[in-house]
């Protein structure tokens, strides 16, 4: 070894020249081929840093083939203490108010140790692409760190990402040396799903407005869950123009099974009784079919004779659509039909016993003829829906269902309500197609405003479409692959399921976080609130960006479920500024602390000034009165 | 009256045996005394300790209020003292330590002196403080009797006066030196030691002088010195042969360095205060020589010889030494209980020189011994070593007091200056009751425990840093320095060579 210093004199000293013009460091105490221990100066180096450490690996029973490497490392905490400043002195001065200043106490001997983890090694000339391998021995002390020239840490961070340019997404800088950009692994986000987990405000949106830009230049379906419209702002980039598409959350109900549409009555908050469940099948399939004939004029002469027989005109000119309030006109018809018949029979039954005590009578005959010839309109509804089952319905059913109209158009009601909501809101102009694979196309976004919505009925939209979505996927009748934005998730797969709706969507995501890998139906999840969130499925997210979290639960949460954060990364959290994330799982090579670039595009809510948008609105209120004067 | 009554009971048995019970420091002391002295004392050891104690304290009452013509113990109060009255003085910290390692037994390989300099009331960092720390490897040494026992301390005296001296030189306006440990050591333990070479003088100054000149004109004015005046006083058999060969007889160059010390000193307006504090030293000279002296004289005045033989129900306690020899006293044990917190005792010329005197001693490459005599280092000459002054300053109620020693040559204030900066220092540290700028050094330059204790991590921090930038070239030196920082325990001694 000292022979083979003294050949490489020369060279060795530039090295050693520049390494000393970039110095941090001296490795101290006892190194393992993980973790070493820093002694540094004063401020030098920060946590999260990225340093490097020279050293020449020998290979194993050969003493004279060396090869030289540069061990990469993190700084994974900063540990600074003051050994010559005894706390008796400290309490001494606290009781008798003096200055440490004014004594001969010590206050600068203080020792700075950053310890590092060790990330990785490569050949010192950077010939290994940014692949980094495992380091097999430990660092030799009282070598020296260094700060890497950007060059080599971008290289690095970025690992093997660079021979596959048309993967990497551009979406972050290092935190702490900003000139160094962040490239992550698309392909990990798409297929092995991302989770956003931030306090609110930290900067979830933006994140995922940035992966959203990033994956859309690369033109992958997107569909986006938006409860808060933090995403209309994307139809508005020129270079989405034409390719955002938004939605708002209307369902035909009439589209779905029964057992959908009894949960989207009971998602707003009624248990529809037994007996309208055991019924609703026949109903919804017979009311379906009363009003989708193949030909329109059809199905116009079936509302007309429904409105004249309900004696409602109303129902021709405001509900000619096939929803809720049709469907109650249609139960309440059937109801009031089948006790019509009802009646009339026991009306028959009472006639004929009277006429079997009396005689034959002619006029009674008559009278039977006439009352034959009144039409049955049960009869009718049976004729003009196609659906013998209904003939099932006899007065007590009647009674039962005497209740279901109302809550159905309650239900149409707070539905109508949502939609109203959602639309204005989302500025969407279009409802959801019905058919929901057409949500997913080549270079478009598809934005699902779920703004106005219960978080119910927001679950249940969100299942019902992530289940569509996922199932042509399976039956290969969708040939895309796509990327499902689910923001609020806490909300969609929370860990405790208290709704049925909820279920369903939990299940839903379950399902698609196990085995959408292997169908191309990737998850981005978001989340405020990350202890709120389904444990199994976050712990499927391959790949985390986790920004600012305050709150204690979570940490431990997050720590607790996302393997590749360490204990120390998971202590930063509370301390990082707005944007600033930890990169950590398959997208990156080894976590980092990044500053999250902004998105090219604008949220619907960007937090303003309280009192300056306060006085927007004065001035545009005073505005618009004096322009109605 | 309270108050009054709590005074009163000072001066009582029970009232001493009560303060004894709640000062554990005493407690124990008294306890560990009461195994040692004779079966036949040690029944009412306590109790009579009690009884003694409350009749000093009466005697020095007594004198205090007037009642008695003749002091047994002059107090002197040193608690007043603030912070503020001390701003902008410049006060250097000087400690030594040894490092250890413990392979069969305790084996000191490295000596380090540190220094701490701080300048109160600076608020600016860098100027504030300043750390020095340096390093001696005792194998390197070729001087000095390596199979005795006090070997390395012969080395560490040396080095941190040398410490002194640079602190002093290089600190124009430095107000007060602090040592830690005696400001001179019992010195006739010491002869006999092998002289240094010169080599080993270098090294030492190595650390020391800031330029090379200076190095070269302490060497230069010693060896002027021993050849005219010392040498032949030692050694008038060898005297030429000790100036050829450059050696450095240890007491000779050892007092040298403290005349150098003091006359730095004296050069300086106003002169800087130098001063050792010694914790928990086991002398016992001032109760002997000065305290129980006023007492036996004060007994035979008074026609009570046989006080103490009363008290103790013994015959042979007729001499402050035979008291102090049966009853195991020892100034500091005494004095905790005369002296309350901020109270100094009066100042008495320490005996540092005792016994110095005739012996033999080893050249460097001789194995056989010749005679010296060091009679002639002995106060008061132009040659000799400079005469101690101390008193005893009790910090808290907690410890024992420490004894305060300066240079008598350098005016008779420093040690009531001295007393009361120790004083204030050391309220920094009640439980301790030692002065906080010598704890600071003392951690700064100590390597109790190489590998695992905290303070042992900032050592080999600023070992670390002054190897990376190049302070540190010599080869060998950097080498074991290497191991010493970074090997664990067993291997990095006989480790071999990479
Ligand atoms: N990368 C970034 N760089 C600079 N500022 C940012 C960045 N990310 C977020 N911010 C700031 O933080 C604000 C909040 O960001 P964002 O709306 O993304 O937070 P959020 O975590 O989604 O909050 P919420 O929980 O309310 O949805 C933004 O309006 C912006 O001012
Ligand atoms: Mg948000």
């Amino acid at each position: 070894m000292v022979a083979s210093e003294q050949r490489q004199q020369p060279k060795q000293n530039q090295e050693e020249a520049s390494i000393i013009n970039r110095y941090v460091g001296t490795l101290v105490g006892e190194s393992t081929s993980r973790e070493f221990r820093l002694a540094v100066a004063h401020e030098e180096i920060r946590e999260q840093d990225i340093i490097g450490v020279d050293a020449e690996l020998r290979q194993p029973g050969n003493q004279s083939s060396t090869e030289k490497i540069r061990i990469w490392a993190k700084v994974q905490r900063i540990e600074r203490l003051n050994p010559l400043f005894p706390s008796e002195a400290g309490h001494e001065l606290a009781a008798t108010r003096t200055n440490p200043f004014d004594t001969v106490l010590s206050l600068s001997r203080e020792m700075v140790t950053a310890v590092c983890q060790v990330l990785g090694v490569e050949p010192l000339d950077g010939s290994g692409g940014g692949k980094l391998d495992q380091l097999r021995y430990p660092p030799q002390p009282a070598s020296s760190a260094y700060r890497p020239d950007s060059s080599d840490i971008a290289r690095v961070v970025v690992g093997e990402l660079q021979e596959r340019k048309n993967r990497a997404l551009d979406v972050a800088w290092l935190a702490n040396r900003r000139e160094v950009d962040v490239n992550v692994d698309g392909h990990a986000i798409v297929s092995r799903h991302l989770a956003i987990l931030a306090m609110t405000g930290a900067g979830k949106s933006w994140a995922s407005r940035r992966v959203i830009e990033e994956l859309a230049a690369k033109n992958y379906p997107i569909v986006i869950f938006d409860p808060h419209g933090d995403y209309t702002g994307l139809a508005d980039l020129p270079e989405l123009n034409g390719r955002v598409d938004r939605y708002y959350a209307r369902l035909p109900i009439f589209e779905q099974s029964p057992e959908t549409v009894i949960t989207i009555i009971e998602s707003l908050g009624w248990k529809l009784a037994n007996t309208h469940i055991s019924k609703f099948d026949d109903l919804f399939k017979s009311a379906f079919r009363f009003i989708s004939g193949q030909d329109s004029g059809k199905s116009r002469r079936n509302l007309e004779w429904l409105s004249e027989y309900l004696g409602h005109s109303q129902l021709l000119e405001y509900r000619a659509e096939p929803n809720l309030y049709f469907f109650a006109d249609f139960v309440q018809a059937v109801v009031k039909a089948a006790r019509e018949r009802a009646e009339r029979q026991s009306e028959e039954a009472k006639r004929q016993r009277s006429a079997r005590g009396k005689s034959k009578s002619v006029e009674n005959q008559d009278g039977d003829d006439h009352l034959d010839q009144q039409e049955d309109a049960l009869d009718k509804i049976i004729e003009l829906s196609g659906y013998e089952d209904l003939q099932s319905i006899d007065k007590k059913t009647a009674g039962n269902l005497e209740g279901l109209p109302n809550n159905l158009r309650v239900a149409a009601k707070r539905i109508r309500q949502m939609e109203d909501i959602s639309k204005r809101i989302s500025k969407a102009t279009s409802p959801l197609p019905n058919e929901r694979s057409k949500l997913v196309q080549y270079g478009k976004i598809s934005i699902v405003a779920l703004s106005g919505y219960t978080s119910d009925f927001q679950a249940t939209i969100y299942s019902l479409i992530a289940s569509d979505i996922f199932s042509d996927r399976v039956q290969n009748n969708l040939k895309l692959p796509v990327l499902l934005v689910l923001e609020e998730a806490h909300n969609f797969i929370p860990g405790r399921a208290n709704t049925n709706a909820e279920q369903n969507s939990i299940a839903t995501t379950k399902q698609i976080a196990q085995e959408g890998r292997k169908f191309g139906v990737g998850l981005l999840l978001i989340s405020q609130r990350p202890s709120r969130l389904d444990e199994t499925t976050l712990a499927m997210c391959n790949s985390f960006v986790i920004m600012r979290m305050v709150n204690p639960a979570d940490q431990n949460f997050v720590r607790k479920v996302i393997e590749s954060l360490g204990e120390d990364e998971a202590k930063l959290l509370p301390d990082l500024d707005k944007g600033e994330a930890i990169l950590s799982g398959q997208l990156i090579n080894f976590p980092v602390l990044v500053k999250m670039k902004p998105p090219k595009s604008q949220g619907e809510r960007e937090e303003k000034d309280a009192f300056v948008a306060l006085e927007e609105a004065y001035r545009d209120n005073i505005s618009t009165s004096d322009s109605r004067k | 009256m309270s108050q009054n009554n709590g005074q009163n009971r000072r001066f009582t048995e029970e009232g001493v045996r009560e303060e004894i019970q709640r000062q554990p420091h005493i407690f124990t002391k008294l306890a560990e005394n009461a195994l040692t002295v004779a079966e036949s004392l040690r029944d009412n050891y306590f109790k009579n300790t009690a009884k003694f104690v409350a009749n000093l304290r009466q005697a020095v009452n007594q004198y205090e209020t007037g009642k008695r013509p003749e002091p047994i113990l002059e107090v002197k109060s040193v608690g007043d003292i603030e912070w503020s009255e001390v701003q902008g003085e410049v006060v250097t910290f000087i400690d030594g330590g040894l490092g250890q390692v413990q392979i069969s037994s305790q084996i000191p390989i490295l000596l380090r002196v540190g220094s701490y300099c701080v300048k109160t009331g600076e608020r600016n960092i860098s100027e504030r403080e300043q750390f020095g720390y340096y390093p001696v490897i005792l194998g390197d040494i070729e001087g000095g009797s390596k199979e005795r026992k006090d070997f390395p301390d012969i080395v560490r005296i040396t080095a941190e006066l040398l410490g002194g001296l640079s602190a002093l030189e290089r600190t124009p306006n430095l107000g007060l030196l602090m040592f830690h440990g005696p400001l001179v050591y019992l010195m006739n333990a010491y002869a006999g030691h092998t002289p240094f070479t010169e080599k080993d003088i270098d090294l030492f100054l190595s650390h020391y002088a800031q330029d090379g000149d200076l190095a070269q004109r302490v060497k230069d004015e010693f060896l002027e010195e021993a050849k005219i005046e010392i040498y032949p006083k030692i050694a008038p058999e060898r005297a030429d042969e000790w100036t050829d060969r450059k050696l450095f007889e240890p007491l000779s160059w050892i007092s040298f360095l403290y005349r150098r010390l003091v006359k730095e000193a004296q050069k300086r307006d106003p002169v800087p205060i130098i001063v050792g504090v010694v914790e928990r030293g086991q002398l016992r000279e001032f109760s002997e020589k000065i305290l129980l002296e006023r007492v036996f004289k004060g007994l035979r005045k008074n026609n009570k010889e046989n006080y103490f033989n009363e008290i103790y129900g013994r015959t042979d306690l007729k001499s402050p030494k035979a008291l102090l020899d049966r009853l195991a006293y020892t100034d500091g044990l005494l004095l905790s209980m005369l002296l309350s917190p901020g109270q100094c005792s009066e100042p008495w010329h320490i005996n540092k020189y005792g016994g110095l005197g005739k012996g033999k001693i080893t050249l460097p490459g001789e194995s056989f011994v010749s005679d010296a005599d060091w009679g002639c280092l002995r106060p008061s000459s132009p040659i000799s070593f400079p005469k101690v002054l101390g008193c005893y300053v009790n910090v808290s109620e907690t410890t024992e007091p420490v004894r305060v020693e300066v240079f008598s040559e350098l005016g008779s204030k420093q040690l009531e200056e001295a007393a009361r900066r120790t004083y204030l220092y050391a309220r920094l540290l009640p439980g301790y009751g030692f002065p906080v700028g010598l704890d600071i050094v003392d951690k700064y330059a100590h390597i109790p425990n190489w590998m695992t204790d905290a303070y042992s991590k900032i050592i080999r921090y600023q070992l670390g840093v002054s190897l990376q930038r190049g302070e540190i070239n010599d080869a060998e030196m950097r080498r074991i320095l290497v191991q010493a920082i970074y090997m664990t325990k067993r291997d990095w001694l006989f480790r071999p060579q990479a």
